[in-house]
């Protein structure tokens, strides 16, 4: 009992986590068009930085993620200008397939710089735990949780309430029209990149405290966020929250019901289920 | 919207059609005649280019001439070789029959597979066939009764080099005669029309969803049997090889660098990653770091691949030549 409350209790929170490690997959693929295929791999650059961090400087990740937030936005803006943008005109094929050459590169570099061996991040708060009621969970769970909610939430009142949100709502909605009432959409997209990559590089970090991982993590990763954006709905940040925690739950009960071996096909099994049943999300009122 | 990203060659004359199918013949034969001119190293090698070509023109056939980018080319090719090992183990079957019977089932998956794949189009499709090779591959790993982890071996011997390069050979002349069907017939022009854009093929009474079940079956069934080919070769398979990703990038990277939806372009780009693997072999991860360089530089420089690129330069220089006299 105390052992499935504790499981269903570290899904949810865990859930949170996947909210933010889709949420730079779910901006990009919104305003963009761009399914980012190297999304899985700028997650893992977020748990490099992470592990880098803390084993050379003795910073705490989860004090330096601002910083790696930072570091990989000012990577991803360059990334954008010359690999993206070029191709913007060209369909939704041509981006796609960059990123997906950007991906195997970016994987090989990891093997070839950091070995591919597992690693983790090792830290007080990723092997204590906190106990309430029946349920113990790690703390790194709960800190973890509650700095995605925050980002989350923040990301969706500036999409929501600000002028730049205004701004990327009508880029997302349609960007020929954004372009002729004056949105300088290739700002806009640039900035969504970046931020998005900010996102995912602080979604990254937390999953490296949580897990261990190696340099081809990605394909999985980018698999799971995934597996969020289409159940949350295309556009929904609040949806992807909802969904990244319906995840982690049905991950759990997956895990404790077939075994731990089973936990990575959940997430899958809902994706696929999903395009089939749901295809416009959760939240999502329009198609 | 995919008409941007690539150009088809225009339909196939009769005359032209026959020129080709000469010319693929004569390539057939080459290739099965190999062992009589080529050393262990040599034939090994060429095997290796089969197989890569096999996978490679399965994949122009959805992505060059549907616009369906798919991503799960190992899901044919882990379920190709976990039925053929299967069967070989635990039937009677003849070699040929266990052939068809994996490509059955790489077309049975896809069938399987693509009310879900195919709901909503272009993105969904490719991470959804990523998805699906990798719950393949999950499942697998976790199948007892399929070997778990350590995967499957077969019972006996496989055959030597030479009669595993006629297989090969075979499966790549049934490939090209597949792609002649699709080429040279009425289908050809469904399969632009559908890729170019479907609103309007929908309209003109083309059933769209009809023509890309048919090709994503087609091109399974080819990936599946290719599967089998290389799991007969191996002899041993396990999920993480046999569902890997990298069946997906290689087919995949061929067809960009050869040329999408050219009809020379799969041919070219297995020629090239074979080769540079081959160069390049104490390196994998420098040789896959170059793949993926090579990927994002044909996609921005030359979207038609290194076959368009060819006729670009050979039309300009007979265009100056034109000039010049």
């Amino acid at each position: 009992m105390e052992a499935i409350a504790s499981s269903l209790a570290s899904g949810f929170l865990l859930g949170g986590i996947f909210a933010l490690t889709a949420l730079g997959l779910s901006l990009v693929l919104g305003v963009l068009r761009l399914v980012n295929l190297a999304h899985g791999d700028l997650l893992v650059i977020g748990a490099y930085a992470g592990y880098f961090l803390l084993t050379v400087t003795g910073i705490d990740p989860l004090l330096g993620l601002p910083l790696i937030a930072l570091a990989l936005a000012l990577l991803a803006a360059p990334l954008y200008h010359f690999l993206i943008r070029p191709l913007m005109g060209r369909g939704v094929e041509a981006p796609m397939m960059t990123m997906f050459g950007v991906s195997i590169v970016l994987q090989n570099l990891f093997v070839v710089g950091f070995s591919a061996n597992t690693r983790s991040i090792e830290t007080g708060y990723s092997t204590s735990s906190l106990t309430v009621g029946p349920a113990t969970v790690g703390w790194i769970y709960v800190i973890g949780f509650a700095i995605s909610v925050a980002t989350v939430v923040a990301a969706h009142l500036v999409v929501t309430r600000t002028s730049f949100g205004r701004d990327l709502r009508a880029c997302a909605h349609d960007s020929v029209a954004a372009a002729v009432i004056g949105v300088n959409v290739g700002r806009v997209r640039m900035l969504t990149f970046a931020a998005g990559a900010a996102c995912t590089a602080a979604g990254g970090t937390l999953m490296g405290l949580a897990f261990s991982f190696t340099p081809s993590s990605g394909a999985g990763f980018l698999l799971n966020s995934f597996a969020v954006v289409v159940l949350g709905g295309l556009g929904s940040i609040l949806g992807t929250l909802v969904a990244g925690i319906t995840i982690g739950v049905l991950q759990s009960l997956g895990g404790v019901l077939l075994g731990d071996g089973y936990r990575d096909l959940v997430a899958l099994v809902v994706f696929l289920a999903a395009l089939i049943i749901r295809p416009q999300g959760l939240m999502s009122m329009r198609r | 919207m995919a008409a941007t990203f690539t150009e088809h060659g225009r339909a196939t004359t009769r005359r032209g059609l026959l020129l080709t199918a000469g010319g693929l013949v004569v390539a057939l034969a080459a290739c099965a005649a190999a062992p009589l001119y080529f050393g262990d190293y040599e034939t090994q090698i060429l095997f290796r280019f089969l197989v890569g070509l096999v996978l490679a023109e399965a994949w122009n056939l959805m992505a060059g001439y549907t616009g369906l980018v798919s991503l799960g080319t190992s899901s044919a090719v882990g379920l190709g070789g976990y039925v053929l090992i299967g069967l070989l183990n635990h039937s009677a079957l003849p070699l040929g029959l266990v052939l068809v019977v994996a490509a059955v089932a790489g077309a049975v998956l896809a069938a399987t597979a693509a009310p879900g794949l195919m709901r909503l189009r272009g993105l969904y499709f490719t991470v959804g066939t990523l998805a699906l090779a990798e719950a393949l591959r999950l499942v697998m790993i976790n199948a007892e009764r399929f070997g778990g982890a350590s995967g499957l071996f077969l019972d006996r011997e496989p055959p030597v080099q030479s009669e595993l390069l006629w297989i090969a050979t075979g499966l790549l002349a049934a490939t090209w005669l597949v792609l002649l069907l699709a080429d040279g017939s009425r289908l050809s022009v469904l399969l632009r029309a559908v890729r170019d854009d479907e609103d309007v093929a929908a309209q003109l009474g083309v059933r769209s969803y009809r023509v890309k079940l048919a090709v994503f079956a087609a091109a399974s069934a080819l990936m599946a049997a290719a599967g089998g080919v290389q799991a007969l070769k191996l002899g041993a398979i396990e999920p993480y090889g046999m569902f890997g990703l990298r069946w997906s990038i290689d087919a995949l990277s061929m067809v960009i660098i050869g040329g999408l939806g050219q009809r020379a372009g799969p041919v070219v780009g297995a020629a090239v990653v074979v080769i540079s693997a081959e160069l390049l072999a104490d390196y994998p991860e420098a040789h896959l770091a170059l793949t993926g360089v090579l990927l994002i530089v044909m996609m921005r420089f030359a979207p038609r691949g290194l076959v368009g690129l060819g006729a670009d330069i050979w039309a300009r220089r007979r265009l100056m030549r034109g000039v010049a006299s």
